[in-house]
């Protein structure tokens, strides 16, 4: 198998996995919703009848018992149309499964959900997106980076007391709830001390000047930004003087070594380049998972990003932008996947993608 | 351990437990782990003897929790503070603890006394005293219920005096109530006893306050001078003495106990939420769903994942290739929404909704498993195996899992702190909608509903949090010291 013959393989095996992932959580999300939906249809439909009685009594007619019965089913009919009931099970989610393999995500069903006056799923996906970027994926560079400082100054320190102190923090933040984080730092920070505000993009209104805008909302991110950090940091710091170090024990390490290559450049140089396939598979895997955002984090800075978008769709039952949300993030990991696996290849030079010949 | 060497008698195996503890006990964070296990576990096991049921089961139940202060912080909150709050006492007095005397005061009554005293020590009043006789009085008749307290400098107030039914049904009793600060009677009676002892000024002026309310409780409280009536005077401090007496006037009535509560403004080791529940129940019993839901969870997966990894590998060609793309897309399920529709829908209880995030979770060691098991498979004893005529199945478990099973263990510790925090955010994120057991996630979600950052109540919002990070620590100190030792990648 070649190298071009390879990357088709993996292609084809992305459209099949995401294909499925797609149908069964569709089938899963419809299956659990459809109860909670007629439900909602029910009461709905309870609503409109007595606006309906209401503004025919406004024009001074009674609507007769069968008149009722009719508009009654109409009603239930439109909206079944709408939340797409009307179609059985499996041909409701292969639809859907169908449309959003062609980019055709469609339009949200849930009022409470739009971005700028859309309903496109599309747009309001896109929408919220740079806010979940913003916060998180800033939040995961900030982290990946410090983490390497620390990871590196610590390989070269072993069994030193800042050592042992990164290794504890590692072992804590691992079991450490990220929204718990949030909570104690808003409770401290926003209502203890009022230094910054317990959550939200921006003051209300927001402040007219551009430049005012920024710093208001730089202060609006400070919050969840050190709880990202503060959760994650001591984990990739742990994570980075394990690789190091066992590098360091590497025969090139000694060689360079012997050689008489000052520490500093076998530790940036010959280590580091060593480490780093490892290091950027981790960065892009965690880079991806930050664009899913955070439910309960962003639920409790009342951060309108991917997280929460997607909890208020789970909230209000709204089967278009899950679907939606959970095909492009999934789309969006699996050729990550793909990019690391070839990128591997490039980055370190033992390892040969694909069997045979190397083609590229 | 070393590889290749299965336990197979129980001399051997009792060997190889002994090699792996000293090896294990060199560990001093897996000793620690090991240590918070037993702690967390006690604590788990014995849930019912440290708290009770009682209280578990009612946890709900609104009305049942309404005679605790809300929103109370812990006691210990007092070797902290410069001025000392009052702790929230409920003392009760059981019949047999009573004095009984027949024929008292006159002939074919029966009269039953008890004195409960109470040691006062702290810089501020309690918010209320409430008495409560339970029993049960014969149907038209009535019953004599005395109220007298005897104060550290030696003044006997005259509470509470009346002749009544027991008119409420508190369990399976009927009782009777007396609040301090709310029984008229009890509230001017107190007022009465210090007018004697305050200035004209001031008794005009409190002419104007309402009749009862908390203000009558800081002056049964304070010392006998000027000023008691308008809280100018100081607290006195000592043993208070409540004595009650209760007399029947028929054969059939009777008495089962008598309660005091003093209310204050500190409560248990863990405070009180805004329902006035008390936390150090939810916490405790929150321990043993924290530890069903993360080991039940992490147990299932594991096992599942390392059976799924090892046959994979040891099958090959078509069927891993099928095994790894049924990995694949269930390790690129979207989890946690999913995990939270259907505990929502399904109502969950801790039980499912572990055995729910088994179901997607095992994919966790496969791709490891798998990669083990590939260089187990080519070992010669397999191949010999094989030539023997073993089956799959033989080889499977017994060679090939048999090696992977000790690595299991550190899976299964380091998988537990996962399973226990997606616990949590569901719970957190679906409150009354989730789990039904009131879990630590539970807990958390209540007190951000009650908005409890706002309004400062700290040990709400703390206390829940650092006993999941506890819980978690316990395994991943436990897993990593396992891994150190077990697992053969490592070793090398």
């Amino acid at each position: 198998m070649g190298y071009g013959k390879y990357v088709l393989f993996r292609i084809v095996n992305l459209i099949i996995v995401l294909g499925i992932v797609t149908l069964m959580t569709a089938a899963i999300f419809d299956s659990a919703m459809t109860q909670i939906l007629e439900a909602q249809i029910n009461e709905m439909v309870q609503n409109d009848l007595i606006q309906y009685i209401e503004s025919m009594k406004a024009s001074g007619k009674t609507p007769t018992q069968e008149e009722l019965r009719e508009y009654e089913k109409s009603r239930i009919e439109l909206y079944r149309k709408r939340y797409g009931l009307d179609k059985p099970f499996w041909i409701r989610i292969l639809y859907r499964v169908r449309d959003v393999m062609t980019f055709n995500l469609g339009e949200a069903t849930s009022p409470q959900i739009s971005f700028a006056g859309s309903r496109e799923v599309k747009t309001i996906i896109l929408g919220y997106l740079p806010n979940t970027v913003f916060l998180f994926t800033t939040g995961t560079l900030i982290t990946i980076l410090i983490g390497l400082l620390i990871g590196l100054q610590i390989a070269k320190r072993v069994g030193s007391f800042v050592d042992r102190l990164v290794s504890i923090l590692a072992m804590v933040s691992n079991s450490l709830p990220m929204w718990w984080t949030g909570l104690l730092l808003i409770f401290l920070f926003a209502f203890q001390l009022r230094i910054f505000p317990a959550g939200g993009l921006h003051t209300i209104p927001p402040p007219e000047d551009k430049l005012l805008y920024i710093i208001d909302f730089l202060w609006h991110l400070t919050l969840p930004l050190l709880t990202i950090v503060l959760v994650s940091f001591g984990g990739w710091a742990y994570i980075i003087r394990n690789l190091v170090i066992g590098t360091l024990q590497q025969d090139f390490v000694m060689a360079a070594r012997a050689k008489g290559i000052p520490e500093r450049k076998v530790l940036y140089g010959h280590v580091l380049r060593a480490v780093s396939p490892s290091i950027v598979t981790m960065s892009i895997l965690s880079i991806v998972n930050s664009l899913w955002g955070a439910m309960i984090t962003e639920g409790i800075f009342n951060w309108p990003g991917i997280g929460r978008l997607y909890w208020v769709a789970l909230e209000t039952n709204d089967m278009a932008i899950i679907i939606g949300l959970t095909y492009v993030f999934t789309l969006i990991w699996l050729v990550a996947l793909i990019i690391i696996d070839l990128l591997y290849g490039l980055l370190d030079p033992r390892v040969k993608v694909g069997i045979g010949t190397t083609s590229s | 351990m070393k590889r290749g060497d299965i336990p197979l008698k129980i001399s051997e195996l009792k060997k190889s437990i002994k090699e792996f503890w000293n090896e294990y006990k060199n560990y001093k964070s897996g000793i620690v782990g090991l240590v918070l296990l037993i702690i967390l576990a006690s604590v788990a096991a014995g849930a019912s003897l440290i708290t009770s049921v009682e209280d578990y089961n009612n946890w709900y139940n609104p009305t049942y929790w309404r005679e605790n202060p809300v929103d109370a912080p812990p006691v210990w909150v007092n070797f902290f503070t410069s001025k000392k709050l009052p702790v929230h006492q409920v003392e009760f007095v059981s019949v047999e603890d009573f004095k009984y005397v027949e024929g008292e005061p006159t002939e074919g009554l029966r009269t039953y006394s008890v004195n409960i005293s109470y040691e006062f020590k702290y810089d501020v009043e309690p918010s209320d005293i409430i008495i409560r006789i339970l029993g049960a009085v014969a149907e038209g008749k009535n019953a004599s219920i005395t109220i007298t307290v005897i104060r550290p400098d030696g003044h006997r107030i005259n509470v509470y005096k009346a002749v009544s039914t027991f008119p409420e049904l508190v369990g399976n009793y009927s009782a009777k109530t007396v609040s301090f600060s709310r029984t008229s009677k009890a509230s001017s009676a107190i007022i009465k006893w210090a007018s004697q002892f305050e200035s004209e000024e001031n008794i005009r002026e409190v002419s104007g306050y309402p009749p009862h309310g908390d203000w009558v409780i800081r002056v049964l409280f304070s010392k006998a001078e000027v000023g008691i009536l308008v809280g100018e005077a100081e607290l006195l401090r000592g043993e208070y003495q409540f004595s009650i007496s209760v007399t029947f006037f028929d054969e059939e009535s009777m008495l089962y106990g008598a309660k005091l509560i003093i209310a204050g403004s500190v409560y248990g080791w863990m405070g009180t939420d805004s329902l006035g529940r008390d936390l150090f129940v939810g916490i405790v019993w929150g321990c043993r769903l924290a530890l069903i839901i993360g080991v039940l969870t992490s147990v299932i997966s594991t096992f599942v994942g390392v059976f799924y990894g090892v046959l994979s590998a040891y099958k090959g060609g078509l069927v891993d290739e099928l095994m790894q793309r049924i990995y694949e897309i269930v390790a690129s399920m979207p989890l946690f929404p999913i995990l939270l529709i259907l505990s929502w829908k399904f109502g969950a209880t801790v039980w499912n909704l572990a055995l729910l995030m088994a179901l997607f979770w095992w994919t966790g060691p496969v791709k490891t498993v798998r990669s083990m098991a590939l260089q187990i498979k080519e070992e010669t004893y397999v191949e010999a195996a094989k030539a023997m005529g073993a089956g799959t199945w033989r080889i499977v478990t017994k060679y090939i899992i048999g090696q992977i099973i000790p690595y299991a263990f550190a899976i299964m510790a380091l998988n537990v702190p996962g399973a226990i925090l997606t616990e949590a955010g569901i719970s957190f994120l679906l409150g009354g909608r989730g789990t039904r057991e009131p879990t630590w996630g539970r807990i958390l979600h209540d007190a951000a509903a009650a908005g409890a950052t706002l309004k400062g109540l700290w040990w709400w919002v703390i206390l829940p949090g650092v006993m999941i990070t506890i819980t978690g620590l316990t395994f991943v100190l436990i897993g990593s010291a396992l891994d150190k030792i077990l697992n053969p990648m490592l070793k090398r």
